[in-house]
């Protein structure tokens, strides 16, 4: 097991968001994570990786036991050099080129030298096909070019898990197939990651497990099979249906 | 009628005034600037007690016209001094130069709006930004440093070329503590010869020229940058 979150609770204003989410990952594992728009998918996401503090909760990875609630600040360093996130905006820092986004986490982050970090970086742009576009700001970058160099710059690093936070929402539908086929492409390679989605055909063809998230709680969780076919609780029903009538 | 003569004659002796001008809003720009990063600090991370009494001087300073706040730094900060000199300092309430106020006037004044807009320009940096530097293992520190300052520089050019032009303008009130910079000199020359039109449209003119230099110079720093990021 890699990852064991046990009894993760967050709130905002009063309002429980994450309600005692327990889940435990093993590596390799693609996790995909569906549910309604609010039902606290993202802050998840957040929570792992510290972008929010959760309230309680206890997170087992990399053989440490952390509380979730009073992680110090060198428990925090350490989850996030052993994970990356996709942002659902790219995020991609807007005063560096392409190559330099794929490189800062590696110096800045993780301590490699500048040199050995650029040839990485490059490396990794010429597998996407994006080589010639190193030294391209991201405003001149197109949003399908910008969230598959985030991808990149998450992948380059290493990292133990990859935080997918819905890495296609803000994308033209006509470049969401070639971004899903690059995550599709990291897990094939045995690359853990949690994936949070809306797109149901990626976790259909793609995860190892699914989660049916709602109200801050995972509903129902199973493979894809189980999930999309044989759904057991009827919030999960009710959704899929909604899905289906849609489309 | 209006003396061209005396207006060229004149002109230089105004011109010769302008290092002083120029000294003075520089160095509270310079203090000014230095205040205002710790203000800004303090506030964005909400230190109880020192955030609010912060934002409520901040907003003193904003309130209030900055002839009134240099009298009263003139005739405050000597007695500040005596007051000092009872809990045990050594210091000289007597002998502070006149400069040393107009720096602390225009230095307190500079903080406020540097720091106000600051704020602004550092609001205007997506967060996501900061969180996608911590995301890939970056300290909190380092995060700032390589992307969250060098966006808000951009940002902030504007408003530092506005807040630097004003106080290069106030500056011709510090004549009102016997500091004599380019509108200290116009009165001084004018009243040798009774021509003021002519002193005051010299002094009008090398103001022009001043403020119309560094506004190109600013413009040329932030087009720069622009360019060189692709910032919009």
């Amino acid at each position: 097991m890699l990852l064991k979150i046990t009894d993760l609770k967050k709130q905002f204003n009063g309002q429980q968001i994450l309600n005692g989410i327990d889940l435990s990952i093993n590596k390799g594992e693609v996790v995909v994570i569906i549910g309604p728009s609010g039902s606290g998918k993202t802050t998840l996401l957040r929570n792992l990786n510290f972008l929010e503090q959760a309230d309680s909760g206890l997170m087992e990875f990399a053989g440490e036991k952390i509380n979730l609630a009073q992680a110090t600040k060198s428990e925090i360093q350490m989850v996030r050099r052993k994970t990356a996130m996709v942002f659902q905006n790219y995020n991609l820092f807007k005063n560096k080129t392409a190559q330099e986004n794929i490189a800062e986490g590696l110096i800045y982050g993780h301590g490699e030298n500048a040199k050995t970090a650029n040839q990485k970086a490059v490396q990794a742009l010429k597998n996407l096909g994006l080589d010639k576009r190193k030294d391209y700001y991201p405003s001149q970058l197109s949003g399908g070019q910008q969230q598959r160099i985030g991808i990149a710059r998450a992948t380059v690093l290493n990292p133990e898990i990859i935080l997918f936070d819905e890495p296609t929402s803000a994308l033209d539908p006509e470049l969401v197939g070639t971004v899903l086929k690059d995550i599709q492409q990291l897990a094939e390679q045995g690359q853990t990651m949690i994936v949070v989605t809306h797109q149901m055909w990626f976790a259909r063809n793609v995860a190892s497990r699914v989660l049916f998230f709602a109200d801050g709680e995972i509903i129902e969780s199973g493979t894809p099979v189980q999930i999309f076919e044989h759904p057991q609780k009827q919030r999960t029903k009710q959704f899929l249906n909604a899905l289906a009538d849609n489309y | 009628m209006f003396d061209l003569n005396f207006a060229k004659d004149s002109f230089n002796q105004i011109l010769a005034a302008t290092p002083l001008t120029l000294i003075v809003a520089l160095v509270a720009t310079i203090i000014g600037l230095g205040l205002a990063i710790l203000v800004v600090i303090a506030r964005e991370k909400r230190i109880l007690v020192l955030s609010q009494f912060l934002a409520i001087l901040v907003s003193f300073i904003r309130g209030t016209p900055i002839l009134v706040q240099l009298y009263v730094v003139y005739y405050g900060l000597p007695q500040l001094l005596v007051l000092m000199n009872e809990w045990g300092w050594n210091t000289n309430p007597n002998g502070l130069p006149a400069i040393i106020i107009a720096f602390s006037a225009y230095g307190l004044n500079a903080m406020a709006n540097l720091s106000e807009s600051i704020r602004a320009a550092y609001h205007s940096v997506d967060f996501g930004q900061y969180e996608a530097a911590l995301s890939i293992g970056m300290t909190p520190f380092r995060a700032m440093t390589q992307i969250v300052i060098p966006q808000l520089i951009i940002n902030l050019i504007p408003n530092f070329t506005n807040i630097f032009l004003d106080l290069i303008k106030d500056t011709a009130l510090i004549y009102n503590i016997g500091l004599v910079e380019i509108m200290g000199q116009a009165n001084i020359v004018s009243s040798i010869g009774f021509k003021y039109l002519e002193t005051y449209t010299d002094a009008l003119i090398i103001y022009i020229i001043i403020c119309w230099i560094f506004a190109q110079l600013f413009r040329l720093v932030e087009g720069k940058l622009r360019q060189r990021y692709f910032v919009v």
